[in-house]
């Protein structure tokens, strides 16, 4: 009786651990392509990309330009959060690139009314 | 051979082992590191303030009476005037060269202060002009060929003297896109008295135009 609890913990500790590692290997953990920063190289861009914003009289954002996104990146997904200085999301937006010729500007609305003195970082995402 | 036992201590720690793959689980999850995400990346802003003053301004008024005249690039005060065939207009700008702003730079909010010397009922308002001017070159004539915008950025009303507000954000955020800020057209828009607004050449300086202005870049 005893050796037979005994094999059911070890089964039972070794298939929680297995459940785990198969969990996140799903999730693309050891593929080595996430990153974050300016140096990740990417699928379609090797580098980061820049981007500028307009406002409306009150200061407020009316939109998002990033510049220079390379051809590779048509279909793929732009995400934006305006970030305050404590990185706390302002306001959001994301759209697909289409198709252009050459280096594209990806325009992105829809942020809320945020203010552009409050705005210190935009954080930026490629999702397919 | 040795007998392997089941003491609470290591079920306990069975289960803590079991518990902690599966919070790892849970916490990839949460942090959004799905297979489908390419690239992240982030920009951070540098915020600064590059105010102007009558160092950096260049202003003059054209006179419909005069055509041809460039005195108002040298005058102290710059006359408004709605009186039909004697209209005047006022223009004035700043440099931002000195702020060293790239193009792809911003501004956060940007207010144009100007103080009327001499008041009359009239609503004066401004309208962005996005090409060249010289204080020293431009007349009545020459306004017809400036790139002015239709809609006014701003008014403010010259009823009594003293210094007047506009926000300019917008056009100055447009400009330091475009490169350079070629100002505003002050033209009255309502009322019939003849009003006047110190040049950046006024002997006073607080009658001088000014602007504040706060930037990203």
């Amino acid at each position: 009786m005893k050796r037979l609890t005994r094999i059911i913990g070890i089964a039972t500790t070794a298939a929680l651990l297995t459940v785990g590692v198969a969990s996140a290997a799903s999730l693309g953990l050891t593929t080595g392509k996430l990153g974050a920063g300016s140096a990740t190289v990417g699928r379609c861009t090797a580098s980061a990309l820049t981007a500028t914003r307009n406002v409306d009289n009150s200061g407020n954002v009316t939109q998002l330009n990033v510049l220079s996104v390379p051809q590779a990146c048509a279909g793929e997904t732009l995400a934006a959060t305006l970030e305050n200085s404590s990185h706390t999301s302002l306001g959001a937006s994301s759209a697909v690139i289409g198709a252009c010729t050459g280096g594209c500007t990806v325009t992105l609305t829809g942020f809320g009314t945020v203010s552009a003195a409050n705005v210190t970082t935009y954080a930026f995402s490629l999702t397919q | 051979m040795h007998h392997f036992r089941i003491t609470p201590f290591r079920l306990a720690a069975a289960v803590a082992i079991g518990s902690l793959a599966c919070t790892g689980v849970a916490y990839a999850a949460s942090l959004g590191l799905g297979s489908n995400k390419l690239f992240a990346w982030s920009q951070s802003l540098t915020k600064g303030t590059c105010n102007q003053t009558s160092t950096t301004a260049d202003d003059t008024y054209v006179q419909q009476a005069l055509p041809t005249s460039t005195a108002g690039g040298t005058a102290t005060t710059l006359t408004i005037s709605p009186v039909a065939a004697a209209q005047d207009y006022a223009f004035s700008r700043f440099n931002l060269s000195g702020c060293s702003l790239p193009t792809t730079a911003g501004a956060d909010s940007a207010v144009l202060t100007v103080r009327v010397t001499t008041a009359g009922a009239d609503t004066i308002s401004l309208f962005p002009v996005t090409s060249s001017w010289s204080s020293s070159t431009l007349n009545w004539n020459g306004v017809s060929g400036l790139t002015i915008g239709s809609t006014a950025t701003g008014t403010f009303s010259a009823s009594t003297t003293g210094n007047k507000t506009v926000t300019v954000t917008a056009d100055v955020d447009a400009a330091i896109k475009a490169g350079t800020l070629w100002g505003w057209e002050l033209r009255a828009t309502s009322g019939t008295a003849i009003v006047a607004i110190g040049a950046s050449e006024n002997g006073t300086a607080g009658n001088r135009p000014s602007m504040t202005l706060s930037y990203e870049k």
